[in-house]
């Protein structure tokens, strides 16, 4: 258990900005799994229970029932052994509690790469043995289904498949969609253009950036952070570019190439999973023409890139009507759509 | 088609014709035609100083061979069960087999040793052992265990003309039976020390010998129906062995089941074990090395008991299928 994850008072409509905590469901040094109800909340609207996001222990409680937390303030903290990658919940102040925190505990985080021991003292095959080491992979991690609990060759080409990596990609999973879930509500509007394809990720995130600070009367933040979705060996993970238009075009470029490489093995810097704004979604690498954007909890919009022709691009943009207009919607697409064919 | 022991008798003749020096000697081998009728008509044919009776006295037997070996005959003796060796021991392994090591080669023994071994015709524990390593185990001695009428004729004849002793170790239970391949026609000779690959498959290798080699072929046939596909390696002289063929099915298959008659203790199959797990091949290993041999027991003379005592069609079948299934 080498990761502090805080669990946060949670945004549940766009109106709520505090929460009260009516009582706690667990108590220091529990252990909990993944979707244990923690904590309930009532705000001005409903009440709700709070999962954990993943299994683990608890480390402190940061309030008594009662008390009355800004959203995105940490309610309990756990320890937890599953590296936590989506996105946060909350806005600003969250973002500057979670920081503090991430910078207090970031030493004690385990690589992601060292992965849980099942056997430790191995039995397996010769083959296996030779295959092992020739892949670098350790054969402590793996689950022996061989007679005599030896690890026979199907063990080794199935290892990707051990229970710590699949509770790993589980908690991942239920924190994603539980924020699509939570936002699932808000209504919605999309909207669609095809654009020429020969333009870079880091243009398009540059260019989404500046657009949507030119509009700061769809904003809820003052600074603007675009998720990026990449597949890792945990699921999806959301690292996030905060400022881009901030930074230089080959930086930005270098950065988007650093972190895609990082976040493919699971080793987003815990600074980079908070501050979303908005999010990016390229299908278009998996041959698919359009995916609906969906928005994430506290965001504003999203988009998605499909693949249109071999010079062409599907762009997909979905708004909150709370904040935008049908024709707002429009203009930021087009917006954008002129921002990237300029480059 | 030829039987086993006709197969040998065409061996034998051509030998006969070949050279005058080569002739034949043992128990009822002249006019009653072999104890399993081995040499038949060839007391006939080639006369009684080819085609020697002797008496009932096996170290006598074997001492005249290797006397008359010595003086430039190529004789083939033949006992007439292999449990009865051990009556001229002495003469097999402290005489054939040192006399040229111990005379700096300046004398060999060309002397070949036929002799049937095995279980499965009802004659208990003095008449069906397979002692293949008492042989094996002697520097000196090369050991031959044909599978075949094809194999047995090409490798007598090679035995023939080898300048040391040779072994060759007949199982009753093939004399009457024909190969599955022809015998070839001629004086043709397969080396010693060369294995055959039998069949060839991408699931297991099993390394079988003399008898074994025919109750593993009919398992390959029916587990290829079954999609188990299965390389048949039968090395047919298991001194010297040639492991070449193993290892490199092995590095295909990754699987490895060895199959003797005799009993599993200190049996010959485990020098293929052995030979295999000091190999560069044992990395190639995904399954353990299973072994079927013999129990470590005096054969049963109970018909029931003796077939219960050694390796049958089901027992191969099963232990392949297991190793397949469970270790993938």
């Amino acid at each position: 258990m080498s990761f502090k994850y805080p669990v946060v008072m949670p945004k549940m409509s766009m109106t709520m900005e505090t929460g009260e905590l009516i009582i706690f469901h667990v108590k220091v040094g529990d252990h909990v799994k993944s979707g244990d109800v923690l904590f309930e909340v009532m705000t001005d609207k409903i009440d709700m229970e709070v999962d954990a996001p993943a299994d683990g222990v608890i480390d402190s409680l940061l309030a008594e029932p009662g008390a009355v937390i800004e959203i995105g303030k940490p309610v309990l903290i756990m320890l937890t052994d599953t590296e936590v990658m989506a996105f946060d919940f909350g806005n600003e102040e969250v973002e500057a509690v979670q920081v503090e925190q991430i910078e207090q505990v970031e030493v004690k985080i385990a690589p992601p790469t060292a992965a849980v021991i099942l056997n430790e003292s191995v039995k397996a095959v010769p083959k296996a043995r030779s295959e092992a080491a020739k892949r670098g992979v350790d054969l402590r991690t793996i689950a022996a289904t061989g007679p005599d609990k030896t690890i026979t060759m199907h063990d080794l080409n199935n290892a990707q498949v051990d229970p710590a990596m699949a509770a790993r990609q589980k908690a991942n999973r239920a924190l994603i969609a539980k924020g699509i879930e939570m936002s699932r509500g808000i209504a919605q509007a999309s909207f669609s253009r095809t654009v020429n394809s020969d333009f870079e990720t880091a243009t398009l995130i540059r260019a989404w950036a500046s657009v949507l600070r030119s509009r700061p009367d769809l904003a809820i933040h003052t600074h603007v952070g675009v998720a990026l979705i990449i597949e890792s060996k945990y699921g999806s993970a959301l690292p996030v570019f905060k400022d881009p238009d901030h930074l230089a075009h080959e930086d930005l470029k270098a950065l988007v190439a650093s972190t895609s490489e990082a976040a493919k093995n699971g080793k987003v810097p815990l600074a980079m999973l908070t501050g979303a704004t908005t999010t990016i979604f390229d299908v278009s690498r998996y041959s698919m023409n359009s995916s609906t954007p969906l928005l994430f909890p506290n965001q504003v919009t999203s988009l998605t890139i499909g693949y249109g022709t071999e010079s062409e691009k599907n762009i997909s943009l979905t708004i909150d009507l709370n904040f935008c207009d049908f024709y707002d919607g429009a203009l930021l697409l087009d917006a954008l759509v002129a921002s990237i064919t300029k480059h | 088609m030829l039987t086993m022991a006709e197969a040998i008798r065409e061996a034998m003749c051509i030998a006969f014709d070949e050279r005058p020096e080569v002739f034949l000697l043992g128990e009822d081998v002249g006019i009653y035609g072999g104890a399993f009728g081995v040499s038949a008509d060839m007391y006939h044919r080639y006369g009684a100083e080819r085609v020697l009776d002797t008496p009932i006295a096996e170290l006598g037997i074997v001492g005249a061979a290797v006397g008359a070996a010595l003086s430039g005959m190529r004789p083939i003796v033949e006992i007439q069960f292999s449990d009865f060796t051990a009556q001229a021991m002495d003469q097999i392994a402290n005489q054939a087999a040192k006399i040229h090591f111990m005379l700096g080669g300046a004398l060999h023994v060309p002397m070949v040793l036929r002799t049937p071994q095995g279980s499965g015709t009802g004659a208990a524990a003095q008449h069906s052992q397979n002692l293949e390593p008492w042989f094996a185990s002697v520097p000196g001695l090369k050991v031959v265990v044909p599978s075949n009428p094809a194999d047995a004729k090409g490798l007598l004849l090679s035995s023939i003309d080898d300048p040391n002793p040779v072994i060759f170790l007949e199982h009753k239970l093939l004399y009457k039976i024909p190969g599955r391949e022809p015998v070839p026609e001629g004086s043709t000779r397969i080396p010693l020390g060369v294995s055959k690959v039998v069949r060839e498959g991408k699931d297991l290798t099993i390394v079988a010998t003399g008898i074994m080699v025919n109750k593993a072929w009919e398992v390959c046939e029916k587990l290829s129906a079954e999609g188990i596909s299965i390389t048949l390696i039968d090395p047919r002289t298991i001194s010297p062995l040639d492991m070449q063929p193993v290892f490199e099915s092995v590095d295909k298959t990754g699987r490895l089941l060895v199959v003797q008659e005799g009993p599993a203790h200190a049996g010959f199959i485990n020098e293929v074990i052995a030979q295999m797990a000091g190999s560069a091949s044992f990395g190639s290993l995904i399954a353990p090395i299973k072994r079927l041999a013999g129990m470590n027991i005096p054969i049963p003379y109970a018909p029931q008991l003796e077939k219960a005592a050694v390796p049958q069609i089901e027992d191969i079948e099963i232990a392949a299928r297991e190793i397949v299934k469970n270790w993938r």
